[in-house]
């Protein structure tokens, strides 16, 4: 049984007029101890989905659809029982650490706030977890930095101190919306090294959301890309490195500068806005091997025959093309 | 001859402590060194605090530096003057990263890229919207986008009109700080094919800042790695990434996440024994901690307080970019006791 089910995910946005939707039936599974990359980029609703999961989704847009954690629909779940599984079941880390911290509390205060909350610890004991948390993440000197405030931090321990709270519960699941980006090369790699590691030691789950690639492929077990808010392709990343099934996901792959010389093949044209989706498949409109039917009927997610789950109605011809 | 030289560069900031409320040195850029050959691209790539956009308004004469020299055409940019000033002014343009924020948003696309061109009276009043819009097709805008706000535009076309704005006075030289970095990686692919239609028509040369090593190697001619102010590596593109000698530049080559297809060979040990023969098999060493303060740089090689290859003089010794000490490396310069021996 899969640890996370997403089932006909819809997210929506509430206007003046009629809402807009931006995440469209959107369904996959996480596996106990798997990490999967969620990709696509900005706009695509990836980072939606992270928020909806936790019950986290600004007050202008609101979710359909069932998220099952565990056996529970997490959509279904009142406010309180919510606000408990949070951060001890399930938690997540931001791209940009300052603006996730408090800057006036202490980062031993506010990760021992997570073991009081959840697991009832005395102010003494919580403490001293934190600092045990602070090794566990690989910060030096846990001692010390135990009492000082994140704007005494870098980039990147801020971002170990965000693990470190994110971790406090040992959740099943942690999700990590582009957890690497306002980072340095150097510091990306420690960060996802760090995560690797933690999620071997403790066997959680882990959902990586992200617009690289590279990223995806040396760290995701599976990954499912996105575009337009709809699921466009979910396979192995090894399959959708070496195999990819959707023009979408060959065209992002084709824009990576590669070796010199040989031409990038971007996709053309801009990703439409929410309101402004083509009729028919959402990405016929910058597809190369677009055809009449692509423009009016919506394909559905199906198998492909080395079990890629495809949106496209062409997927039996892409091999062919693809070079 | 070379465009542009740039010698002995340093910018150096008074910065205030906010508790101490002591004055300390910032030392951006600490003395470096490249040149820029006619229709070639040289690209600065290096992790942010490096010094790297510093070196970019030094060139486009957008601050004094502390000391060194940079000529443009053989000419001391800093002491130009009037007409001279002017001319430099026009032959070296701009690409910003952020085209949202380098666009007036009370401007239409056609004041924004007739504006150089009526500042340089380059062409006549009744030419202009004409002028304009054959500039735009270059970057791939149709004419009907004349009377349009930014706003109207994504991300990708406004980086478009930016680089039509910097191309339509027929530069020299431009300098693009970072200028895919705010855009999806599609939108990425097609600035990436403009600005190799553009060096290909118009023989510009390019200084290329970036962060993004993929887009570097697939880009420049030329790089230099910046660490902390200074240059620790420099060589022909190829050859950098073929054989990276900096133990900086090594590791953070091997950062950058690769994508991996199953036929790829597995990831080879990027370690190159150096001349000295050092740990000729060692497993590079990837974690290495942060980056030192660029106010409190370290003594001798600025990168030894990470570096896991440091031996006996690189905390006490300056090492200086200079031809490594080796057979076969040519037209590199690296700043390394293992391969510059004293």
């Amino acid at each position: 049984m899969p640890l996370l089910e997403i089932r006909d995910l819809n997210i929506s946005f509430r206007t003046s007029s009629s809402p807009i939707r931006v995440v469209n039936r959107l369904g996959f599974d996480i596996r106990e101890a798997e990490v999967f990359g969620l990709v696509g980029e900005s706009g695509c609703g990836k980072s939606l989905t992270a928020l909806s999961i936790m019950g986290l989704l600004p007050d202008n847009s609101f979710s359909e659809g069932i998220v099952k954690f565990k056996d529970r629909d997490l959509l279904t779940l009142d406010k309180e029982s919510m606000r408990r599984l949070r951060g001890k079941d399930i938690s997540m880390i931001f791209q940009e650490p300052m603006t996730s911290l408090n800057p006036v509390l202490t980062i031993g205060y506010q990760i021992a706030e997570v073991v009081t909350t959840h697991e009832g610890l005395s102010k003494r004991d919580a403490i001293i977890k934190a600092v045990d948390l602070l090794k566990a993440v690989k910060i030096p000197a846990p001692e010390i930095r135990v009492k000082e405030y994140p704007h005494q931090m870098s980039g990147g321990m801020r971002q170990r101190v965000m693990i470190a709270m994110a971790i406090a519960c040992n959740p099943s699941l942690l999700i990590a919306d582009e957890p690497t980006t306002a980072l340095d090369v150097t510091i990306q790699l420690q960060i996802l090294n760090l995560l690797k590691r933690l999620r071997q030691e403790r066997g959680m789950s882990l959902m990586l959301v992200t617009h690289d690639l590279g990223i995806i492929s040396e760290n995701a077990d599976r990954v499912a890309i996105m575009y337009a808010g709809r699921l466009m392709e979910l396979t192995d990343s090894v399959g959708i490195f070496s195999n990819p099934r959707h023009p979408y996901t060959i065209g992002l792959l084709k824009s990576i500068p590669g070796k010199k010389g040989v031409e990038l093949k971007p996709i053309r044209g801009v990703v439409p806005r929410p309101d402004e989706l083509p009729k028919g498949c959402k990405f016929s409109g910058r597809c190369d091997f677009v055809m009449p039917p692509c423009r009016t009927e919506e394909p559905e997610l199906n198998y492909s025959s080395d079990g890629h789950l495809v949106r496209c109605f062409r997927e039996k011809e892409i091999p062919k093309w693809r070079s | 001859m070379a465009l542009l030289k740039v010698q002995s560069l340093k910018k150096y900031f008074d910065v205030k402590d906010p508790f101490s409320g002591g004055r300390k040195t910032l030392k951006a850029v600490n003395g470096i060194d490249f040149s820029i050959e006619e229709d070639s691209i040289f690209a600065l790539v290096g992790e942010s605090g490096c010094g790297k956009s510093t070196v970019a308004r030094l060139v486009l004469r957008l601050m004094q530096p502390t000391s060194g020299k940079i000529s443009f055409k053989d000419r001391d940019i800093f002491e130009l003057k009037d007409e001279s000033l002017r001319e430099f002014r026009r032959s070296v343009q701009i690409v910003f990263q952020d085209p949202f924020a380098s666009l007036n948003p009370r401007k239409t696309v056609y004041d924004a890229v007739s504006e150089p061109l009526k500042i340089h009276r380059i062409v006549e009043k009744q030419r202009m919207r004409e002028r304009v819009s054959e500039i735009l097709k270059t970057v791939g805008l149709d004419s009907d986008v004349l009377d349009r706000y930014p706003h109207e535009f994504s991300g990708g076309q406004r980086q478009r009109i930016c680089i039509a704005r910097a191309l339509a006075v027929s530069p020299r030289l431009i300098v693009a700080d970072e200028p895919l970095s705010a855009l999806d990686v599609s939108i990425q692919a097609q600035i990436l094919n403009l600005l190799r239609d553009i060096k290909e028509h118009s023989r510009v040369s390019f200084l290329f800042i970036s962060h993004d090593l993929n887009v570097v190697h697939y880009f420049s001619d030329n790089v230099g790695v910046m660490y902390l102010g200074k240059i620790v590596e420099q060589a022909k593109t190829e050859e950098l990434f073929e054989r990276p000698l900096h133990p900086y530049t090594q590791i953070l080559l091997a950062s950058a996440p690769k994508i991996r297809v199953q036929t790829d060979k597995p990831r080879t040990p990027l370690y190159e024994p150096s001349a000295m023969g050092r740990r000729p098999n060692a497993e590079l060493r990837t974690d290495i901690g942060e980056v030192p303060s660029p106010i409190d740089i370290p003594q001798g090689c600025p990168f030894h307080t990470r570096c896991p290859e440091r031996f006996d003089p690189c905390d006490k010794i300056v090492p200086e970019l200079s031809e490594p000490v080796s057979k076969g490396i040519n037209s590199r310069l690296v700043s390394c006791h293992l391969w510059n021996p004293r």
